[in-house]
């Protein structure tokens, strides 16, 4: 086989690797250390935040429970709405799987700025302990959305100041990763990796890069309002001096609307990673699922007010935000239709990545369709901020963003550390996670049309025994995670050598040993076509071969 | 390759899962259609079939896609999956794209989804009034207070609190706002919202703007009205009730009212008799929602009222008057309005003169 051998350009120098524990593993300049840096500390939140809401479901076993007062129910749902977006869903899909993969599958040996990176990263503690230390006073009781007035009334003393101070260092952390990730992916690619060879899950990243770098300014201008308010009573949002309540939930979902696409985005980008791998065939429709990402990206800051339709919207507003919302469904559905064709005469390996990604599928697509009936103005009457709310974001953020996060973990854990999980115990994982996902939140759409609305600490007696069913399910939910806590502690002791490439794909991270060396790649590879063409030959020259030619285990 | 070229793409057990797939989404469809949900929830305004009927729309449409695209994941992945006697770097088809099908599944939810905005549209004009066309219809002021609603007809002197009445097939407009006496930044108001589930009615009551929601009640009946936009440590209990009544009914209600309007100062309450048993059933009825029954220190929205009547730290009541029973009551009666918030009067927690006096007999047995 010969293979052209590419000098560097002149000006790449390779920095010696870190030589001290410090500069390895605590202010590590890495991408790929950084990642982990970021499932452990994101991962320790998600226990947190998933605590935090099994306490609530505790509560809600029965009407008139009175496991937790009100105030403590309040700060339960605020804080774990808080952690799950900022603390968990953003943190693991941009910093962790976008650290660990992105830099590697456009061929580059690491970010654009290795030390914003870093300060990107340090930022997540910092605004973790700030979240979570307003518990210390009484942590915010109006839910992740913390809509003035009533965020500024309950709370008495410190805690909303913690807490807006946590979230904007988050949203900080976020534009700036934003901004790296943008500017590798635009300038960092390897020569010959044009913007339509690129792996989907670079262009899902980019995407939202954009998304966090020109969405988020507008969550921390909304929380300098509120924190400016609380504490030097310049009223922004206060009625009765001039201010508008209703402008913090403008501003508010003109951040958290993208925030959403942000959260969802990278998942679809594993899904499109996973299921050519596991299909054995090209992805149907690549150009259709990478410029549906990007349709999807500027549509999402077109429909904000989707959230608002009982704020007292004008009509054509209404009308407005309605017809983009429903249009926003469209290259979703693209992308669903796009996936669910390619497993159609493949020679598909099920194994936990590729289930976990039919998971996916199948519990997302039903989160897709209450999206469009929360898009209807008039049925929204009775939806919203109701469970079946609660229901909808669940299905979207946790049978979407969730399932996609550990699809992605079972599909690059080897890659990151070298060792192979065990499929028994990651197929028990997901079926347990799939049917007691369903059985927990499915429930909870019949009883919010029905009547039961969101962040309540007790009901109507008749909602008694959905609540009981949903609680006892979420209890085995929460368990289910711990069968992958377990195997990933099995494989640290016992897990079998993975090898560069155990799955056959044909993404460049495969290209080089697993766990991928300090700076990733000797030569800089060379891209002649597109990742997913299997049967051809590899698509790369001035790689090792014979490490890529690894067979499918 | 070869395989591709001797059989016809689409084979046999396609067709076959196709159709038992449309077989189950035709049995959803119809399933959607003939739903009676009336059965589970009435539809008892209006608007609520209209409004019922778009998410049927949805879940008319939303069945089929649903059921296709997990009976593809379902059937695909049993269909191709690697058998164990292929080769272990056995590939699949090389097709991935087809113009066709991609125009299709972007035409047709693009068509799906203008059809269901301009059915919505339709909709929308039938709740929130765009002009005077509703000037016929009797206009209502509906108030959100910290945690219970008040309600304003015009010609009646005094709000009713909590309870919605309304004579059935009378068209009404309901404007909706939240308190605005209540202003300062610990106790100002916030944002309620109206929620009649067997109406499909859902506004915010939003400081400072009224938002006129209109309607007509077409079932008799005794309805839910729900808080579900988060106000507060009482939020979880802020509920009030709708009253569909016959014209006749309604009159004899408002005239009623009318009555107690005009005979101004009612007796004053009298305290004997009071029954700690039954004030007990009530307190912990309509009471807890603030209160505890534990010493001052354990608050809820209230101070706990367990030490009431001798406590040492706090001899006197937030009214600043001393701790008695004919102070209590006054309390009970004309509400109070403290550090920690706004109680509701006598109406708003729907209090009769006999059950302050129980509550009063109760408050004094705990110590
Ligand atoms: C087909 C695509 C979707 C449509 C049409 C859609 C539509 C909507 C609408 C109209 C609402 C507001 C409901 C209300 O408050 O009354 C909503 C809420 C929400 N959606 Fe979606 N959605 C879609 C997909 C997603 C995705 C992909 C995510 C995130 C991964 C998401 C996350 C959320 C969240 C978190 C909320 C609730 C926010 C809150 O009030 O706390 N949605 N969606
Ligand atoms: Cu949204």
């Amino acid at each position: 086989m010969s293979v052209t051998h590419v000098e560097l350009p002149a000006s790449s120098h390779i920095h010696p690797p870190p030589d001290t524990f410090i500069k390895k593993y605590v202010f590590s300049l890495d991408h790929k250390v950084i990642a982990i840096q970021y499932f452990i500390t994101a991962g320790l939140f998600l226990v947190f935040a998933g605590l935090l809401a099994e306490l609530m479901r505790v509560q809600l076993m029965g009407p008139n429970n009175h496991v937790l007062s009100v105030a403590v129910f309040n700060q339960a749902y605020s804080l774990h709405g808080t952690a799950m977006v900022w603390l968990v869903g953003i943190p693991i899909v941009t910093g962790a799987f976008g650290n660990l993969i992105m830099p590697v599958q456009i061929g580059a040996r690491d970010v654009a700025f290795p030390w914003l990176n870093m300060l990107s990263f340090w930022m997540l503690p910092v605004a973790g302990i700030l979240v979570f230390a307003s518990l210390l006073f009484g942590a915010p009781q109006a839910g992740w959305t913390e809509y003035p007035p009533v965020s500024l009334q309950l709370p008495l003393g410190e805690s909303l100041s913690l807490w807006c101070a946590g979230v904007f260092v988050i949203g900080v952390s976020s534009t700036i990763t934003g901004l790296n990730f943008l500017v590798t992916i635009v300038k960092m690619r390897a020569p010959g990796m044009t913007y339509t060879r690129m792996p989907l899950f670079v262009w899902a990243t980019g995407v939202t890069a954009f998304l966090s770098m020109i969405a988020t300014a507008n969550l921390s201008a909304a929380l300098a309002g509120l924190f400016i308010q609380h504490n030097f009573g310049v009223p922004f949002y206060d009625v009765t001096r001039g201010g508008a309540p209703v402008l913090w939930q403008h501003v508010f979902w003109f951040y958290s609307h993208p925030a959403v696409y942000i959260l969802i985005l990278p998942a679809f980008g594993i899904v499109s990673e996973v299921i050519p791998t596991f299909v054995r065939r090209p992805i149907f429709g690549y150009k259709a699922i990478a410029y549906s990402s990007a349709a999807i990206g500027l549509l999402s800051f077109m429909v904000w007010a989707h959230h608002m339709f009982t704020s007292g919207l004008q009509h054509w507003e209404q009308l407005f935000f309605m017809l983009l919302t429903m249009v926003i469904a469209v290259p979703t559905g693209i992308k669903i239709f796009s996936w669910v064709t390619t497993l159609w005469r493949g020679k598909i390996r099920l194994d936990s990545p590729l289930l976990f990604v039919l998971g996916f599928l199948s519990t997302f697509t039903l989160g897709g369709i209450t999206g469009v009936m929360l898009a209807s103005v008039p049925a929204d009457a009775q939806e919203h901020a109701s469970y079946f709310v609660v229901a909808h974001i669940h299905y979207v953020l946790f049978g979407g963003t969730i399932f996609g996060i550990f699809a992605g973990l079972y599909y690059w854990w080897p890659k990151m550390t070298g060792r192979m999980l065990d499929e028994r115990l990651g197929k028990w994982h997901f079926w347990l996670m799939y049917i007691f996902f369903n059985l927990t939140f499915l429930p909870m759409h019949w009883a919010g049309l029905m009547g039961m609305p969101r962040r309540v600490a007790t009901y109507d007696p008749m909602f008694a025994g959905t609540n009981l069913f949903v609680s006892i399910s979420s209890f085995v939910l929460a368990a289910s995670i711990l069968i992958f806590i377990y195997n990933a502690y099995r494989s640290a002791r016992y897990g079998e050598p993975a090898g560069p490439n155990p799955w056959g794909a044909r993404t460049l991270e495969w290209m080089i040993p697993s766990p991928m060396p300090y700076y990733n790649f000797r030569d800089v590879p060379i891209v002649l076509s597109g990742p997913y063409d299997y049967g051809k030959p590899l698509p790369y020259a001035n790689i090792s071969q014979d490490l890529a030619m690894t067979p499918v285990r | 390759m070869k395989l591709e070229q001797r059989e016809p793409l689409l084979d046999s057990g396609f067709w076959r899962a196709v159709a038992v797939m449309t077989v189950i989404s035709i049995v959803l469809m119809v399933g959607v259609v003939v739903f009676p949900v009336e059965k589970y929830l009435p539809e008892a305004a209006n608007i609520s079939k209209p409004i019922d009927d778009l998410f049927k729309f949805c879940a008319f449409f939303g069945a089929p896609i649903f059921v296709f695209i997990n009976g593809f994941l379902l059937y695909f992945s049993i269909r191709y999956r690697r058998r164990p006697d292929e080769p272990i770097d056995a590939v699949g088809s090389e097709i991935h794209e087809h113009h066709g099908l991609e125009v299709t599944w972007t035409i047709i939810p693009s068509l799906l989804m203008i059809v269901l905005a301009v059915l919505s549209y339709l909709v929308i004009p039938m709740y929130y009034p765009t002009n005077q066309a509703f000037a016929s219809a009797v206009t209502l002021e509906a108030i959100g207070h910290k945690f219970y609603y008040e309600f304003r007809y015009p010609g009646l002197k005094q709000s009713v609190m909590n309870e919605l009445h309304l004579p059935i097939g009378v068209p009404v407009t309901v404007d909706l706002t939240s308190a605005e006496d209540e202003q300062d930044v610990h106790n100002g108001a916030v944002i309620h919202s109206f929620w009649v589930p067997e109406f499909r009615v859902k506004q915010d009551m939003i400081p400072g703007i009224v938002i006129p929601i209109h309607f007509t009640p077409s079932e008799i009946g005794m309805y839910r009205i729900v808080c579900s936009e988060f106000c507060g440590l009482g939020h979880s209990h802020m509920w009030g009730k709708v009253i569909v009544q016959t014209r006749a009914e309604f009159d004899a209600w408002y005239a009623d009212q009318q009555r107690a309007a005009a005979s101004p100062i009612a007796a004053p309450l009298s305290l004997a008799g009071g029954n700690p048993s039954a004030g007990q059933t009530i307190f912990n009825a309509k009471c807890t929602v603030c209160h505890n029954a534990a010493p001052f220190a354990q608050r809820k929205v209230g101070p706990g009222l367990a030490q009431l009547f001798d406590d040492p730290d706090h001899p006197d009541l937030v009214t600043g008057k001393k701790a008695t029973p004919d102070n209590v009551a006054d309390i009970l009666e004309h509400g109070a309005h403290g550090d920690m918030g706004v109680m509701p009067n006598m109406q708003a927690n729907g209090l009769t003169p006999k059950d302050v006096a129980d509550l009063v007999a109760y408050l004094r047995t705990l110590r």
